[in-house]
């Protein structure tokens, strides 16, 4: 049906840039959400706001680091064609950021949310909010290792 | 850390406590338990005047905000408080007076506009009201006269003439009345009836059954008279509010001035605070307090110059204050430290630690040698210009040491701007060369080497979980817990680098991977038959198999590290995608100014996004993977008698 991976591999980029951003965006936006009422009783904290809205923000950063290796490696902006295991793979390993970015970015602005009404309360709690919101990132973390270690090495497989 | 006691005249107390405030030599500590023959001064109602003058001048500070805006450029936070002149002091407590009168002036015009501002609200109401009697020509309270009974108010529903004229005689036929519908729309007829006043409870009856209500503003005047003098009023209201507001930003010319009285009255109600925990006698009073030990002659050599007193040293106990004394390159990692926790006594000082570790992962993620570059001189730039503060420095500093960082793994990385130079030359000259052709020393690509990079990413987290390790191991040592420093610590330390050494063995040879595994195999078994070694029975052995299970521990903090080279990939590839951008709209005039904007903006959102991103999870890494291991933490940070002032500080004598 296809004779070439080029169509998956797209779908892959799209999948790894828009689910792990749609984590993100749900994070982040949750995080803005808590952080606007508090600067509504206090604007000096914006500082510190801003730091723990973002920290869900990483996801999306990385879904698209992946989304972008895939597009360079694949013969959109850069590479070769890939054939249609090699789109497969491409596919395949966007899943990990995409689907793991995205419920962490949920998980995390979740805890963002927590960090911030923490930190509202008692300015001192702030690197404690700070790290503990920072613990869920490891899973993100992960997720993106593994797609980006197949990405970049997909265009070496005989497949 | 020394305790130190100062014993003088009471005489001499303003000047001492001055000249301790401004030298911020020595904590001042409340005595705990009373010493016959010594009393408390009460200062509080003297602190309380003082304060509610700093509270009056926030207030006036604010007022003059709301109505004329300080001009304040972006970078003015960095700015640091002015210096005075120690003589000025005294000019400024002269003064002081005069300026609180300006701040009360500036709130009472605030409250007049504020109450201003409500009384329109409420014209305005009673205007709306007023409205749909407008044709109304008698007033709205007028009252019955001798024979007929007057009725002006509302209906809750809109009726016509003859609609009414019906529901009434269908409510009570007997009734005798006659009206007028002065206005009716929206849920709303309003109308005027008259009745004999012979009938007068007779048409009450009935009207309360319709829902009749009287107008809420009653009123003397015809409705349009009383309508025209609210106008007027509001008229005035809102003359006199432009008035105040024009006589408000008259005002802010002096803000300066407010300021530095607030200052000046901050700084005495901390004075009198501190008074309020000494010891005096009715000729004496004690000072107890904390000092660092190498200030205890320059304390000795002032309180000879500024009174008669008696000094006396002793030697802390574990609840004293800590105060940590680093070198220029690791004190700018102090504030990181004591955003965790302040050094107990039991505690080293892992500052100069921290701060290598910082320097070197923040730059190891931001990793670009522009934005690096950037940092140092922007930075550089904000130190010469604005001159801030002390905590603000610092924390500048420690920006400016990981810019170094950042501009040496940026060379490392091959990364200037991402691969701006590249793309650029590129873009102009047709040609296709990478960042590897133009540098002339070898680069790690974290792109293309991102397996070894993870690699040597974990390495180093295993560098830097052994170093907290070594830490802990240390302080067991100086401690004598032997058993804590080569069981707990040393063990684990070598079966991490016994796993280390197995998977170099892996990749290079099979001698040194057996050595790895023969280390790794021992440290498993010594701590196999060690960790139990505080339990009883049978608790021996299931202790020393549960410790084996901290392995997965240490995995993950390992792990938690390859965040390295995935924060560095991030930095890497934004730039590069705004580069990418940047050079897709062709060599025209139109392209090349599109370049130039999108380069600006978009490096500007990457160095934003990515500073913060490394920031946070250098600081974690520390936190979490490092701290972890050895730093207990929760001491008391040394807080000298200073001046805690927001706008002025008192120039040093030189």
């Amino acid at each position: 049906m296809f004779t070439n991976g080029m169509f998956f591999a797209i779908v892959g980029a799209s999948l790894a840039t828009a689910l792990a951003g749609f984590g993100s965006a749900k994070g982040v936006g949750g995080a803005a959400q808590a952080s606007m009422g508090v600067l509504s009783e206090d604007s000096s904290k914006f500082g510190k706001m801003l730091v723990l809205t973002l920290l869900p923000g990483t996801q999306g950063l990385y879904g698209f680091i992946v989304g972008f290796l895939i597009l360079v490696n694949c013969g959109v902006l850069g590479g070769d064609m890939p054939t249609v295991g090699q789109g497969l793979a491409f596919l395949g390993a966007s899943l990990a950021i995409g689907i793991g970015g995205m419920v962490s970015g949920f998980a995390q602005g979740r805890a963002s949310v927590s960090g911030i009404a923490m930190s509202a309360k008692d300015d001192r709690n702030f690197s404690k909010a700070m790290v503990s919101v920072t613990l869920v990132e490891i899973y993100a973390l992960l997720a993106f290792i593994v797609s980006l270690l197949v990405v970049i090495s997909v265009p070496a497989l005989k497949i | 850390m020394k305790t130190v006691r100062i014993v003088a005249l009471r005489e001499d107390r303003k000047r001492l406590l001055e000249h301790l405030q401004d030298s911020e030599l020595i904590q001042v500590r409340k005595h705990k338990d009373d010493i016959d023959g010594f009393s408390m001064v009460d200062m509080t109602s003297q602190m309380q005047i003082f304060e509610r003058n700093v509270t009056l001048t926030e207030q006036a500070l604010k007022v003059l905000d709301d109505y004329s805006r300080e001009k304040s450029g972006l970078l003015s936070s960095f700015k640091g408080r002015r210096e005075i002149d120690p003589d000025e002091i005294g000019v400024i407590a002269s003064k002081s007076t005069e300026v609180m009168r300006v701040c009360n002036n500036i709130n009472e015009l605030n409250k007049k506009i504020i109450d201003n501002n409500a009384e329109k609200v409420r014209i305005n109401t009673s205007l709306n009201q007023l409205e749909v009697w407008k044709d109304l020509d008698i007033p709205l309270n007028t009252k019955d006269t001798d024979s007929t009974a007057v009725f002006i108010g509302t209906l809750p529903r809109v009726y016509t003439e003859n609609e009414l004229t019906e529901t009434i005689a269908a409510e009570n036929p007997k009734l005798e009345f006659e009206f007028e519908i002065e206005y009716a729309a929206e849920n709303l007829t309003c109308i005027v009836l008259f009745a004999p006043i012979s009938q007068k409870a007779m048409a009450e009856d009935a009207l309360r059954t319709l829902g009749f209500s009287k107008p809420m503003t009653p009123t003397h005047y015809t409705p349009k008279v009383k309508a025209e003098k609210l106008r007027k009023k509001l008229e005035d209201i809102e003359l006199e509010n432009e008035r105040a507001v024009k006589d408000i930003i008259s005002l802010s010319v002096r803000r300066e001035d407010i300021k530095i009285t607030q200052d000046y009255f901050r700084i005495r109600a901390d004075k009198y605070n501190v008074i309020n925990e000494l010891d005096h006698t009715r000729h004496v009073f004690v000072i107890n307090g904390f000092i660092p030990e190498q200030d205890c002659e320059k304390l000795t050599a002032l309180c000879d110059r500024v009174a008669v007193c008696y000094i006396e040293f002793g030697d802390a106990d574990d609840d004293a204050p800590v105060l940590l004394k680093n070198n220029r390159f690791s004190r700018p990692a102090q504030n990181i430290l004591m955003m965790y926790a302040a050094p107990s006594h039991a505690d080293i000082d892992p500052t100069p630690l921290l701060a290598f570790f910082f320097y070197f992962f923040f730059g190891m993620m931001f990793s670009d040698a522009g934005y690096g570059l950037l940092m140092v001189v922007a930075i550089g730039i904000v130190l010469k210009v604005f001159k801030p503060d002390k905590r603000m420095r610092e924390n500048l500093k420690l920006f400016q040491y990981c810019g170094v960082s950042t501009f040496f793994w940026g060379l490392v990385f091959g990364s200037i701007f991402g691969d701006a130079p590249a793309s650029l030359y590129n873009f102009f000259t047709g040609a296709n060369i990478t960042m590897a052709d133009i540098l002339p020393w070898p680069t790690i690509d974290p792109q293309k080497d991102a397996l070894m990079l993870m690699i040597i990413s974990i390495a180093f987290g295993l560098i830097h979980i052994l170093v907290g390790m070594g830490c802990k191991f240390y302080i067991c040592f100086r401690d004598k817990d032997y058993g804590g420093a080569f069981f707990d610590t040393g063990l684990w330390m070598m079966l991490l680098i016994g796993i280390a050494v197995l998977g170099v063995g892996m990749a290079t040879s099979q001698v040194v991977f057996y050595i790895g595994v023969g280390i790794a195999i021992a440290c498993a078994v010594g701590l196999l038959l060690t960790q139990g070694r505080k339990k009883k029975g049978f608790g021996k052995v299931i202790g020393g198999i549960a410790s084996l299970y901290d392995i997965t521990g240490y995995i993950s903090d390992l792990l938690s590290y390859s965040r390295l080279l995935a924060l560095g990939l991030t930095t890497g590839v934004m730039a590069q995608v705004f580069n990418m951008l940047a050079t897709m709209f062709g060599k025209s005039l139109i392209g090349v100014i599109f370049m130039f904007v999108i380069l600006l903006v978009g490096h500007a959102i990457n160095i934003g996004l990515n500073a913060l991103g490394s920031y946070v999870h250098t600081m974690r890494l520390q936190y979490v993977e490092m701290f972890s291991k050895f730093y207990e933490g929760g001491g008391q940070e040394f807080e000298p008698f200073s001046l805690k002032s927001k706008y002025i500080k008192i120039q040093e004598d030189k």
